[in-house]
């Protein structure tokens, strides 16, 4: 069940002119904050997960090896990998989620000369008209 | 086994001396009737790849392979498999899909497994049943009468059924439906994953495996074009199709 999940998640048009696990640790990382993986869930084993999607099984080992880096993922020698159930590294990464879209929103801001808050600001004041 | 899920082969242990490259060519000419095929093509594969050999119609592919496969030596240099020079000893590591091979068309699949079972010393017949399984194969048609994406499937088949830890295909999916493809695809992955086999795909269909690859050969007019890296390549922001547009044309 859990691994079907996982396996949704990592069905997307890829794009081939970039790195393949950044896209696969990118989606992940995105259905960890949301919730649709669940703390605890089980992710499928490298083999299961690269053969159903396609893909080289080097490039499903590095998205593991980059989400347990990042502490949102643990695996458990003969028993599989898991979705973290340590909700401050959850926490953590959503936090970091929120920092880069608010750092690409500050670029679009900068671009046209404003801050973020006046970008807002502006685009509300377009709605109001 | 449930049948949807890939099945993985199980290799003999000990069948590729550890620490040796899979392939190894130096410096290989190849004539053909006063004609130059290949010139001095040099290339190595390492164990655990899965290449994938790129280039256009008549660029040298099915020669190349040909070599490998040991079935005719170069006119100059040198072929290796696993440290041994290619040629009938060193067939025991090796699986080849040729190009538009045939199977003989007068026996049924069934049939052509218990044959396949005494041509071939490494035949893993358990491996086989579950291929046949996942490529959904219907054992009781005779094979002149199966359908380019069933013919491809059982040509497939019979390659991964054996433990060998080199499989090369040319062109397994030239005139195959997107189904059998993409089945084609998941068997090829699961049983890489599942052993320590090494494979060569020669394909000019790149959308549809470029993900599989970690490395790719790109050759044109019988010389080595590019050697690449597909992860590589990408964090350089290129994809494979977008520097094999860059090599040939």
């Amino acid at each position: 069940m859990d691994a079907d999940v996982a396996l949704e998640i990592l069905k997307f048009p890829i794009d081939p002119s970039r790195p393949l696990y950044e896209q696969f640790v990118e989606r992940i990382r995105a259905a960890i904050a949301r919730g649709d993986l669940e703390p605890g869930a089980r992710l499928p084993s490298v083999r299961e997960l690269a053969a159903a999607i396609r893909v080289n099984p080097t490039t499903i080992q590095r998205m593991y090896q980059e989400l347990e880096r990042e502490r949102l993922i643990v695996s458990y020698r003969g028993q599989g990998t898991f979705v973290t159930r340590d909700a401050k590294a959850i926490e953590a990464s959503r936090r970091a989620l929120a920092r880069e879209a608010v750092a690409r929103l500050r670029e679009t801001a900068e671009s046209l000369g404003l801050t973020v808050q006046q970008l807002i600001d502006l685009a509300r004041d377009e709605e109001e008209d | 086994m449930d049948g949807k899920t890939a099945p993985t082969a199980q290799l003999q242990k000990g069948t590729a001396p550890a620490g040796r490259p899979a392939v190894v060519c130096r410096g290989v000419f190849m004539k053909i009737r006063n004609k130059e095929i290949l010139r001095d093509v040099s290339f190595r594969v390492d164990q655990g790849q899965i290449v994938g050999l790129l280039g256009p119609n008549g660029a040298g592919k099915s020669t190349l392979l040909r070599l490998v496969a040991g079935l005719t030596p170069p006119t100059a240099g040198v072929v290796e498999l696993f440290g041994e020079p290619a040629g009938v000893p060193a067939l025991r590591y090796l699986s080849f899909l040729p190009d538009r091979g045939k199977l003989p068309g007068w026996v049924t699949v069934g049939e052509w497994f218990r044959l396949a079972r005494d041509i071939y010393p490494d035949w893993d017949p358990d491996h086989a049943e579950e291929l046949a399984e996942f490529l959904k194969v219907r054992r009781t048609a005779r094979m002149s009468t199966l359908s380019r994406g069933e013919e491809a499937r059982v040509q497939l088949l019979t390659c991964l059924a054996r433990r060998a830890p080199l499989v090369v295909l040319d062109e397994p999916f030239t005139g195959v439906d997107m189904i059998s493809r993409e089945q084609i695809a998941s068997s090829v992955i699961a049983d890489f994953a599942g052993g320590s086999r090494t494979f060569i795909i020669a394909t000019h269909d790149i959308r549809e495996m470029e993900n599989l690859f970690n490395q790719v050969i790109l050759i044109g007019e019988g010389r080595i074009l590019a050697l690449e890296d597909v992860e590589a390549l990408r964090a350089r922001g290129r994809s494979v199709e977008s520097r094999y547009r860059e090599v040939f044309s």
